[in-house]
């Protein structure tokens, strides 16, 4: 019938945004990521979906280093973006920061206006050259964010007045405004009502055009929906990794089945 | 793997709609014996009892299918639960068919009944019942012990049937161009003998989707299948 929703679905895995070898994750003694490998396709949606603990989060926050703010964490193995070893002494984490964008559980609007809450990353990077410039990237990035037309008129009224959908809106088009090549979303929808949550997803799926979008989300359900390759992680490990209607219509191993079916896992 | 799910009531929603199956296989299995018993005998109260009994099947069918959509809207089925959900709507399609072919048979005993008997068909049509009906408790059997290996010699055992209709068919054929008084006979009787080679095709889909159940993918096209009558010339039988 609809032809072209195969070629949309269809992940190129020759276009490897992100490869992960043999990545060890510690929190003191305690061995949180084993070993995991892993290889993220460009203009891809891929989630990671697991029991609470299971290192899923952890994971995801590796690949920005964001687990440097952490004193007792430590990160073993090879985490390359575009080849690129991010763990490199000379990779400075505020550089990174900027290519692999996050957003939260929790939309965490600075308290300021929705203006600024776009124009702050791009000031601080030095994406703009004067003041006609940052307009064009906070209209770009709002726009992107889906979130344009509901703020357009109100922009220098405070973002956290914003409803919990909007400001999360307004993060996505704040992570998105320094023109990242990654996206990282840790349970973007899990503090929003479920047209929210539709319009988010929604986003994220027009996101999937630009960049690499790699999703934490404990809804199994959304993962189905959104991604296009799904991990499952248990214990630290990653269990299982495929394309997502294989997970959900026949996955590989008893732990992904157990779980993906709310049987214990 | 753990088989029970965190939400109890998830797994007796499951339960319940395959324990439908199993009670409309049962119905169905007797409606087969007694279809084709009825046919030996002539017995017309027997196969008023098949005719009537078809309501039943029916009726399960339809709170079968009522069942899986309501598990598919309020439960989200995924995998290994998506497979049985999809198995039994398909399960119960081919059951309430293979109901019908076996209530078309009872009808028509009631017709035979009134004419003398064509010799010999009768006890073929009645091994080939069983062998259907046989053929129908493996299958059942295979879907509630997930036995794909039992299901895969289901597959096997359809060319049989098929060739007890080849050689009925000839049978049939050879009758009618000797007496044409048997022409009306044995056209039921050939309509009977079909209607079970269908059975067994219905039956060998089942088992099919058991397969599929179990394994997640559909076995091979590769089974042997041994229906030879669209080849048969009607003008000079062997």
């Amino acid at each position: 019938m609809n032809d072209m929703r195969l070629i949309e679905r269809a992940v190129d895995m020759n276009d490897i945004k992100i490869s992960a070898r043999n990545v060890q994750v510690y929190y003191g003694d305690n061995h949180a990521i084993k070993d995991v490998d892993v290889d993220i396709a460009d203009k891809t949606v891929t989630a990671f979906i697991g029991p609470s603990g299971c290192g899923k989060s952890t994971f995801l926050r590796t690949l920005n280093r964001m687990n440097d703010t952490i004193a007792s964490c430590r990160v073993e193995g090879k985490i390359l973006i575009d080849q690129e070893d991010i763990y490199d002494p000379r990779v400075d984490p505020v550089q990174l920061r900027a290519k692999v964008g996050m957003v939260f559980q929790k939309p965490n609007p600075f308290p300021k206006s929705i203006y600024d809450n776009v124009a702050y990353g791009p000031k601080i990077h030095g994406l703009a050259r004067s003041k006609a410039d940052l307009d064009e990237i906070v209209e770009r990035a709002l726009r992107r964010g889906a979130i344009w037309d509901e703020v357009k008129d109100r922009l220098h009224s405070p973002g956290t007045g914003l409803s919990g959908g909007q400001q999360q809106r307004l993060c996505i088009a704040r992570a998105v405004a320094t023109e990242p090549e990654v996206l990282l979303m840790d349970e973007p929808c899990s503090a929003l009502d479920p047209i929210a949550t539709a319009q988010v997803e929604e986003l994220i799926d027009e996101l999937r055009q630009s960049y690499s979008v790699v999703i934490v989300t404990h809804s199994m359900q959304q993962a189905a929906r959104v991604s296009q390759k799904t991990a499952f992680f248990h214990l630290g490990n990653m269990v299982e990794y495929d394309e997502t209607g294989k997970i959900f219509t026949n996955p590989e191993d008893p732990r992904t089945e157990s779980y993906i079916s709310g049987r214990i896992g | 793997m753990n088989e029970q799910h965190i939400a109890s009531a998830y797994d007796r929603d499951l339960d319940a709609i395959q324990a439908m199956i199993i009670k409309m296989g049962g119905l169905v299995e007797a409606a087969i014996i007694d279809g084709t018993k009825s046919l030996e005998t002539r017995d017309v109260e027997l196969a008023e009892k098949v005719r009537a009994g078809d309501k039943v099947i029916d009726d399960l069918e339809e709170r079968i299918n009522e069942e899986a959509a309501r598990t598919i809207a309020l439960r989200a089925p995924v995998s290994k639960d998506l497979r049985i959900i999809l198995s039994v709507l398909k399960l119960a399609a081919s059951l309430e068919r293979v109901g019908d072919y076996a209530k078309n048979i009872a009808k028509r005993t009631s017709v035979l009944a009134e004419m003398r008997p064509i010799t010999g068909s009768d006890a073929t049509l009645r091994r080939m019942g069983r062998e259907v009906q046989m053929m129908l408790k493996d299958t059942l059997d295979a879907f509630i012990h997930r036995d794909a290996k039992l299901a895969e010699d289901v597959l096997m055992r359809d060319q049989d049937v098929d060739q007890m209709y080849n050689a009925l068919f000839r049978e049939f054929l050879t009758h009618m161009m000797e007496d044409p008084r048997n022409i009306t006979a044995c056209m039921h009787l050939h309509f009977i003998a079909k209607n079970v080679e269908r059975m067994g095709d219905l039956v060998t889909n089942m088992a099919e989707q058991v397969v599929y159940l179990t394994t997640g993918s559909m076995p091979e096209e590769n089974r042997p299948k041994g229906d030879r009558t669209s080849y048969i010339s009607s003008s000079k039988p062997e």
